[in-house]
């Protein structure tokens, strides 16, 4: 996704340059448009990197996982009560931040 | 041709959107870390970290003051059916790992012992099969609904 939006924004920036060669009565609209499709971008950004931090996470988890797969290693009783400890941690920030948001 | 500038602004902007059509849109891959496993505590284990990585990106949406009041409650919603579903999965995995540890070391002991410790162990598994089966929807939506205000 950032990707995406990294190459659209490059686009848009290329646009940008040739825009002294547009029609000098549209030039102030297209300015407009690219400015604001420039700030949209941007704000795609920011949310796509909290859609990384969600995929880093869950790459992690998976390369855990696929290691213990790999050696044929059984989950420990410890490695099950981290896990579902920070399933209660998770759920005890997530409920507090909803009763902190008036929901 | 009346205006060749325009018409080389035009190439180029046609030159550089192949690259934009290449780009897969879904760039972001968003691993499963459950189809890595390959025993049923593995797939457990996958399950309840990965769970717990979505509230954690849950809570950051609930935080944001720009989110809709909506679709925090219906976050809300959801995990409150999951959660129930996870302690329910540490529950059944708990047992399953026990039972093993308790058919493996019986395995130096009498028939009857190997045999009760076998069908415990059978028992326990297909708790934990359960277990997951009905932990994977009430996860799932959880994990839709934060995939679909991030994505």
């Amino acid at each position: 996704m950032l990707n995406w939006i990294m190459q659209l924004q490059l686009l848009l920036t290329a646009l940008s340059a040739f825009l002294p060669l547009a029609p000098s009565q549209y030039r102030e609209r297209i300015a407009e448009v690219l400015e604001i499709a420039t700030k949209a971008l941007a704000a795609g950004g920011a949310v796509a990197a909290n859609v990384d931090d969600l995929a880093l996470k869950l790459a992690a988890i998976r390369a855990e996982v696929e290691a213990m797969a790999a050696s044929g290693r059984a989950v420990t009783s410890d490695e099950l009560d981290a896990a579902m400890s920070r399933v209660r941690t998770a759920s005890g920030a997530f409920r507090e931040a909803l009763a902190a948001s008036g929901v | 041709m009346r205006h060749p500038l325009r018409a080389i602004a035009l190439a180029c902007a046609l030159a550089a959107t192949p690259a934009c059509a290449s780009v897969q849109v879904a760039d972001t891959r968003i691993e499963n870390p459950i189809v890595a496993a390959r025993t049923l505590d593995q797939r457990a284990y996958a399950a309840l970290h990965a769970y717990a990585a979505v509230i954690e990106e849950a809570t950051d949406i609930v935080r944001d003051p720009a989110a809709p009041v909506g679709f925090k409650r219906a976050l809300g919603q959801a995990e409150r059916v999951a959660t129930p579903a996870a302690e329910t999965l540490q529950i059944a995995v708990a047992a399953y790992v026990r039972a093993r540890a308790d058919f493996e070391a019986a395995s130096g002991e009498t028939q009857p012992t190997l045999e009760r410790a076998a069908t415990a162990l059978t028992i326990a598994a297909r708790r934990l099969n359960e277990a997951l089966a009905a932990a994977e929807a009430p996860i799932a939506e959880l994990e839709d609904l934060v995939r679909a205000r991030r994505g």
